[in-house]
């Protein structure tokens, strides 16, 4: 428990660190683009991989239900909605966290094992300007871009299902995608994963700073990453949505 | 493109290469009870987490996506529906691949890169046997039960927020829901659930077994296993779901 919480507290301090750097010039920009285009393209197929079969199980599922009460023309809506409110911008950032912040782990990791980041220090550059605030900053922009993503390729494969597979007329699906769309489902998922980015960016940079302990402590850190970084958004999840959504009872 | 086709034909002889190992020495015993309760007990309380509050958005997003229509009373057939059927094998398989896959990866690869693998074969030890057959073994055994306590967490998650937060009647989420749904829902997702720890037990001691050189070889192991696993749990996901729900049995 005490261990628990002397790590949220060196959780915080590193993440202030990191505010306090980010602010202040000069600031690598080379670093934070160059970290923003691995990032986003390393990410963007296995985003694209697992949001456009999600879209299909979904209009399968939803089909069946929709066929009991005759309302198949409500299927695009209800996948449109799902699909940007909740199911991209989750799956998405899952993909996010295993792909580009375990591999930031390891890389900052490796760079910690192998004293580079030591190495850094000793040429007078702030490792953790140079290192990993870029990173931080990357994870930050590349999570709503590949949340863009993933919804096109969610709606896709929810399209792919009902009209191919399914037999569901295109030019309904169509008509009825955009019926219960509200300007906040199309930003609001933007800003829930610009702040999974944040989380998922500080948790991975956290864990692969402080890896200690050779090739095993590589690994932990990056074991470390996944898990913490998918329980923190998930949980900040519920509250954004609550809040976004406006999900009170009257 | 032919690089992902090569690494699927190594993934396939390693898998063949796995299956003859076990048919010929059989899994060690002992190993498979400690795997178990490593794989199973120790991802418990993250599981508890993420299932808790998937279910709670669950109830949120249906609660929003039904007010349109007049239907909220709904909420507890679209929890009960997608929680059960898809939500509750796909995130408990997601959450293993993440804390366990990733385990597995980094531990067999820091045993390949300390060259205990290789002294396992010294010792005239097969290391598939030895490594792998537990840890499939217990991840086959544990997958379903861990899906099944997700599944009863998200619908009371959900069940709490709806009545709560929300504030519908609880006895209609409860009548909707057990409406919606059929025993053998539970037993399909229990099955869906044995075919992703295959899947992920598989892929993440391949990776392991094919780490690179030194800390960075780990590192990017552990990142391959719990990626692949994942898509390819998503993907495959789709067919059986086609195959359990969509009419084709």
């Amino acid at each position: 428990m005490l261990n628990a919480l002397a790590a949220i507290g060196r959780f915080g301090r590193f993440s202030g660190a990191i505010a306090t750097r980010v602010v202040r010039r000069p600031l690598f920009g080379r670093q934070v683009v160059e970290q923003t285009w691995t990032t986003t393209t390393r990410c963007l197929l296995p985003v694209v991989a697992v949001t456009f079969p999600f879209g299909m199980v979904m209009a399968l599922q939803g089909l069946e239900i929709f066929r009991l009460f005759g309302a198949e023309r409500m299927l695009a809506s209800l996948i449109s909605i799902a699909t940007l409110r909740e199911i991209s911008p989750v799956l998405a950032s899952v993909l996010v966290a295993a792909q580009g912040g375990s591999s930031c782990a390891a890389s900052l990791g490796a760079m910690r094992i192998k004293e580079e980041l030591d190495a850094t220090e000793v040429m007078a550059i702030d490792a953790i300007k140079y290192h990993v605030a870029p990173r931080v900053i990357a994870m930050t922009l590349a999570c709503p871009l590949l949340n863009i993503a993933g919804s096109v390729s969610g709606v896709a494969g929810g399209y792919s299902t009902a009209v191919f597979i399914k037999g569901e007329s295109g030019g309904i699906f169509m008509a009825e995608l955009w019926s219960f769309m509200q300007p906040v489902d199309l930003y609001g998922g933007l800003l829930k994963t610009t702040v999974f980015g944040l989380l998922i960016g500080l948790i991975s940079c956290y864990h692969g700073y402080r890896a200690s302990g050779g090739a095993a402590g590589v690994g932990k850190a990056v074991n470390d990453t996944v898990v913490h970084s998918v329980v923190a958004f998930i949980t900040m999840n519920y509250f954004l949505t609550s809040a976004l959504f406006g999900a009170v009872a009257p | 493109m032919t690089a992902v086709l090569a690494g699927l034909g190594r993934y396939g002889l390693w898998c063949v290469d796995f299956v003859r190992a076990v048919w010929v020495h059989g899994p060690p015993k002992g190993q498979t009870l400690h795997e178990a309760f490593r794989i199973g007990i120790k991802s418990l309380p993250i599981l508890l987490i993420i299932s808790a509050f998937v279910g709670t958005n669950l109830a949120l997003q249906g609660y929003n996506a039904f007010k349109p229509l007049g239907g909220q009373r709904l909420v507890g057939m679209f929890v009960a529906l997608a929680g059960v059927r898809e939500l509750a094998p796909i995130i408990a398989a997601a959450m293993i691949a993440a804390k366990a896959g990733t385990e597995m990866a980094s531990q067999i690869g820091v045993m390949r890169i300390r060259e205990q693998v290789d002294a396992l074969e010294v010792m005239a030890v097969n290391p598939l046997a030895f490594l792998v057959a537990p840890r499939l073994i217990g991840i086959v055994l544990m997958l379903p039960a861990l899906t099944l306590i997700a599944i009863f967490v998200m619908l009371s998650a959900a069940y709490g927020v709806s009545v709560l937060q929300l504030g519908l009647a609880g006895h209609e989420f409860i009548q909707f829901a057990t409406e919606s749904i059929q025993p053998i829902d539970f037993f399909y997702g229990a099955l869906k659930a044995m075919f992703f720890g295959l899947i992920i037990c598989t892929v993440s001691c391949y990776f392991g077994f094919h780490c690179g050189k030194g800390p960075e070889g780990v590192g990017v192991a552990t990142n391959r296993a719990v990626v692949t696993s994942s898509v390819i749990c998503i993907v495959l996901n789709y067919f059986v779901s086609e195959l359990l729900y969509g009419g084709a049995l």
